[in-house]
């Protein structure tokens, strides 16, 4: 019974992970997109009607070249923090051994990515407060991104980082029981 | 660590080796490395009684408190 658990978590962690590559692939191809299409729009402003899937920015283009590269950085930071966040996944879950899972380097990688949730919590704040701005003063409405989850994601990452480094505590007691 | 393990002692006691010790207590020679050299966090009861049985002496003669 205990091996039949300990593969199907293993299938299920080989899923994760190759999910993981999927998702990190994904966003690196959106920051990416973002970054070449910021690139063309300061030539050729029309490139701004859609940055990227559709978001356009030519309003703000138009407005302001200094906000409207702003907005872009914001919004290329949210997509390499994340970005990031998933690489470390990644890193992640190319460590954990089911045979012994609790290993420091892990909860270091899991405490490593709640402070990276936080970081994206404050662009995300800082970004929201800009659109906010904008629209007061311009009239130009950008949509927000949700902060909120994000901080939900940090505190929840760190308290699994914590227990697990109870747990890599434990595995070394365990090891060390003769 | 306060509790102190006299494996070493006991063993030059009784002149038996750790191979030896090893092979009648059916405990790997990295473990019992771990306890001899004051390594290991914790022991079991059937370990205790294994090696006690095998060294013929009593658990005291093993483990020892020393207040540092």
């Amino acid at each position: 019974m205990e091996v039949k658990t300990n593969s199907r978590t293993g299938q299920i962690l080989d899923f994760m992970y190759i999910l993981a590559w999927v998702a990190f692939i994904g966003l690196m191809i959106e920051a990416g997109a973002i970054l070449i299409s910021y690139g063309v729009s300061c030539v050729n402003p029309e490139a701004a009607r859609n940055l990227y899937k559709g978001m356009d920015l030519y309003p703000l283009r138009h407005y302001s070249f200094w906000h409207y590269t702003q907005s872009v950085s914001l919004i290329f930071a949210l997509s390499a923090m994340k970005s990031f966040i998933l690489f470390l996944v990644i890193k992640t879950l190319s460590k954990v051994n089911l045979k012994s899972p609790f290993t420091i380097e892990v909860a270091r990688t899991l405490e490593k990515i709640s402070y990276v949730f936080l970081g994206t919590w404050i662009i995300a704040i800082i970004n929201n407060a800009q659109n906010e701005g904008l629209l007061k003063r311009a009239g130009i409405f950008i949509e927000d991104r949700d902060a909120g989850e994000f901080l939900f994601m940090a505190g929840l990452v760190f308290i699994i980082s914590q227990v697990f480094k109870r747990g890599v505590e434990l595995q070394s007691e365990n090891e060390l029981t003769v | 660590m306060p509790i102190v393990v006299n494996l070493d002692v006991m063993m030059a006691r009784r002149k038996m080796s750790l191979n030896e010790l090893s092979e009648k207590v059916d405990i790997t020679l990295a473990n019992l490395s771990i306890l001899k050299t004051g390594k290991a966090k914790a022991i079991r009861f059937s370990t205790l009684e294994s090696i006690c049985k095998a060294l013929d002496c009593q658990p005291g003669d093993l483990l020892e408190y020393i207040d540092k």
